[in-house]
């Protein structure tokens, strides 16, 4: 026994065991009539939603919508992130200058403007991935800045002392010491363009998983709503774990 | 030694001020001394002699200064390509293993690939770290990263071999025994070396001569022939000639340590004042 | 390493930079000026010229006009303190449960691996769509959107909580039972000194989750509160109330995260 208690996975197992526990004793006290089943579904139910909402609403199609809002709003995050970032780090003024600005933002409410961007792009996926974009973009300039600012100067001493030319520097040295950084910016700033595109989606309810939750939700289809939200939060936590697992094998034995 | 040889390096009332016309603070004060081909040189002084002044100002990172710098007849006031430099704080690239850390200099110069392998390998070999080509810097220990350093400066086989306290973070025991590494290094490359350091049986095992250096302004005390026998181990520091060395050259030390302590106990003072 | 004469040449440095911190301090002020010039002159030429967005760039005047009219506005007062009791109520329970939560991910290793990786996956997911459930338990008035609110907090105050009990220096809790303190002196000379500034900022995260979260549940479905209000001027499509309310909310919560940073920092 207490050398299972040593197994590695086996804290996290049984953490995930006292989620279905706590499913079945909702389960068996909605059976003996403790809790309100108007607004707490079986728990069993929920599972059989689950094979319903993914059969009956498109859950690929849905999917693939909101996948495509993440993944423009994803690289345009990055093609326009990391650039602006080495243009900061390049011109310290211009980074003192507006670096707290963009820290704001990424702490500002942006979604909460998102009437403002359904008046400007119309009700449809512009409105999502421009809200995406714009929600999602400081944190990877942030940090790509940081990686840069933070290259130690010894190896930049290393750089001079080679006599490296300025592309060489950046390339050989500055670029390769801030990745680690950068990609931790991107990993953060795609995490905020999720959150934006389902929220957005579910608010306004335009295109893809945001908007099945709304459905179910206003069809006062219980069961499948619980079932759905289930579903969109395993979708997130996978793609977070999949995201963490790309930033560690992108950087071998570091 | 052939002492009519023109020297490697030379030193020429090299002086160097930090700070505006309002204020400012000498770092070095007309320092001048030579290194001749082969030989081994350290220059010794407490915290806050200029020794790291000095270093930047001979590997051309420091190009602002009064004196001069001579490789042959250039004077120093940018990166020299016949300098290498070795730096006291870990300097290897995280992001690149072994044989490319020490490979990059070639890289850089356009080798291709086969050859400047087969060269960081011979390299490799000759710190000792054969065996570890694939490792990652993360993965290896804090002396064998400053050996990794060592190679990558040997590998563009620099006249002058500059370092800068390099055992400064490695413990007593792994310091006497890169010591030991490095003469070895340098006998066999008869590579002409000058070591920045604050240790002296640091300095005492491994140099021919030692610049001793005063506290600041930093400017040249005295100049030391050690004449220990060579080729040199790591056990000449039970000798009666060693001790002698050690004990010799920190008389001279110990004035300029302690004022380097007051001073820096004053500014404590001032500070906590200032708070 | 005693401080040594590498400090006082790093302290004249420092002097030394002192100047070339204050030129630069000038220039960055230029920049920032230029920005805001350039930000402003842009858009009232835009506003005036009609070319593009025509509707939508209503002219600084209007938006400063309707930043006054909303800040002398009895309804929006009244809705800030509908936002106001809902976001700060949510943030004192997510606090509540985060810190006692992160207590016990932090000190019992085994809980914390047992549970922390489900905190840990589940605090970026999107918690607005959990708002229909919310609903259901609450009901429609301000109940659900506090709910709503505290989960959001709950997550950031949580982790940020077992993180600072972890990385507390180990060598003052051996200091401290050196001296044989009471738990309970552990806790308050200790613990709590030390974990000051990661639950605070933990704090400070969850108040911006609270607070855009509320909003957004308020926009959803709501009859008061600054998110409805949004929401129905967005109905009337007065461009430049929408802005100014925006501008309003945005500084808000500006001024709110900086306030609890100070409080962290004291």
């Amino acid at each position: 026994m207490s050398s299972l208690f040593r197994k590695p996975w086996f804290p996290v197992t049984f953490g995930g065991m006292c989620f279905v526990a706590v499913g079945v004793i909702v389960e068996v006290l909605l059976r003996l009539g403790i809790l309100n089943r108007y607004i707490l579904p079986f728990p069993s139910e929920v599972l059989a939603a689950m094979v319903r909402v993914i059969e009956e609403e498109d859950i690929l199609g849905r999917m693939a919508v909101s996948g495509m809002e993440m993944v423009v709003s994803g690289f345009a995050v990055v093609l326009v992130g990391v650039p602006l970032g080495t243009l900061l780090y390049r011109v310290r003024v211009l980074r003192l200058a507006v670096e707290d600005w963009i820290a704001a933002l990424a702490a500002a409410p942006i979604v909460l403007a998102f009437p403002l961007f359904l008046v400007i792009f119309g009700r449809g996926m512009g409105t999502v991935i421009a809200l995406a974009f714009c929600f999602g973009l400081a944190p990877v300039v942030l940090k790509t800045t940081e990686g840069l600012v933070g290259t130690r100067q010894v190896l930049i001493n290393v750089g001079k002392s080679l006599n490296m030319t300025s592309p060489q520097m950046f390339w050989e040295i500055l670029f390769p010491s801030a990745l680690p950084s950068i990609f931790t910016g991107i990993r953060l700033s795609w995490t905020f363009c999720l959150i934006a595109v389902i929220g957005v989606e579910f608010l306004v309810n335009i295109g893809g998983l945001g908007q099945l939750i709304n459905d179910l939700a206003e069809r006062y289809d219980m069961p499948a709503t619980y079932a759905a939200i289930t579903f969109v939060i395993l979708v997130s936590v996978l793609f977070f774990i999949l995201l963490e697992r790309l930033e560690k094998w992108l950087q071998p034995a570091r | 030694m052939s002492g009519e040889k023109q020297a490697a390096l030379v030193v020429e009332n090299v002086s160097k001020r930090f700070g505006d016309a309002e204020e400012s603070v000498l770092a070095c004060d007309r320092v001048s001394f030579e290194v001749k081909p082969g030989e081994f040189v350290a220059v010794i002084g407490p915290s806050g002699c200029g020794k790291s002044t000095l270093f930047n100002i001979i590997g051309g990172l420091l190009g602002d200064y009064e004196g001069a710098v001579r490789v042959g007849d250039v004077r120093i006031d940018g990166p020299h390509p016949s300098i290498g430099m070795v730096f006291q704080e870990e300097s290897t690239f995280p992001w690149r293993n072994v044989i490319d850390n020490v490979a990059f200099p070639l890289e850089l110069r356009g080798v291709d690939k086969l050859q400047r392998e087969e060269k960081a390998r011979h390299f490799i070999d000759l710190v000792g770290l054969d065996g570890f080509e694939k490792r990652y810097p993360s993965q290896l220990s804090g002396g064998m990263k400053q050996r990794v350093s060592i190679a990558r400066t040997l590998i563009s086989q620099p006249e002058i071999l500059l370092m800068d306290e390099p055992f400064a973070s490695l413990d007593e025991q792994t310091r006497l025994l890169l010591g030991d590494k490095i003469t070895q290094i340098q006998q066999q490359l008869k590579q002409t070396t000058l070591l920045i350091t604050h240790n002296l049986t640091e300095a005492v095992q491994l140099a021919d001569r030692i610049v001793v250096m005063t506290y600041r302004p930093g400017c040249i005390k005295r100049i030391v022939n050690i004449d220990l026998p060579r080729p040199r181990t790591s056990d000449v520091v039970g000798s009666d000639a060693f001790g002698h060395y050690v004990a010799e050259i920190w008389n001279d030390l110990r004035e300029e340590a302690s004022r380097g302590m007051q001073d820096s106990e004053a500014i404590a003072r001032a500070d906590r004042r200032r708070v | 390493m005693a401080p040594t004469g590498e400090m006082i040449l790093k302290a004249s440095a420092a002097d030394m930079r002192r100047g070339r911190a204050f030129r630069e301090a000038r220039i960055v002020l230029a920049i920032r000026l230029a920005f805001i010039c350039l930000f402003f002159g842009l858009w009232e030429s835009l506003s005036r010229s009609g070319l593009i967005f025509q509707d939508v760039v209503p002219s600084l005047l209007n938006i400063g006009q309707s930043i006054i009219k909303l800040l002398v506005s009895a309804e929006f007062w009244k809705n800030l303190q509908v936002t106001a009791f809902e976001t700060l109520t949510a943030l004192a329970l997510g606090a509540l449960t985060g810190v006692a939560a992160g207590i016990l991910l932090g000190a019992n290793r085994f809980i914390g691996d047992a549970f922390e990786p489900y905190v840990y996956y589940l605090s970026p997911t999107p918690r607005i769509i959990l708002f229909p459930i919310m609903i259901m338990w609450f009901g429609i008035g301000l109940a659900s959107k506090i709910a709503l609110g505290a989960l959001s907090a709950f997550f950031s105050i949580a982790l940020s909580t077992a993180a600072g009990m972890r990385q507390i220096d180990k060598v003052l809790i051996r200091v401290g039972k050196s001296f044989r303190a009471t738990p309970w002196q552990m806790a308050t000379k200790i613990y709590l000194p030390a974990m000051r500034l990661p639950v605070f900022n933990g704090i400070r995260l969850g108040f911006g989750t609270s607070l855009i979260t509320v909003l957004l549940a308020e926009t959803k479905l709501s009859n008061q509160g600054l998110g409805y209000m949004v929401m129905s001027i967005y109905n009337r499509f007065d461009m430049a109330g929408l802005y100014g309310l925006l501008v309003i909310v945005f500084a808000i919560a500006g001024l709110g995260n900086m306030l609890i940073g100070k409080l962290a920092r004291e």
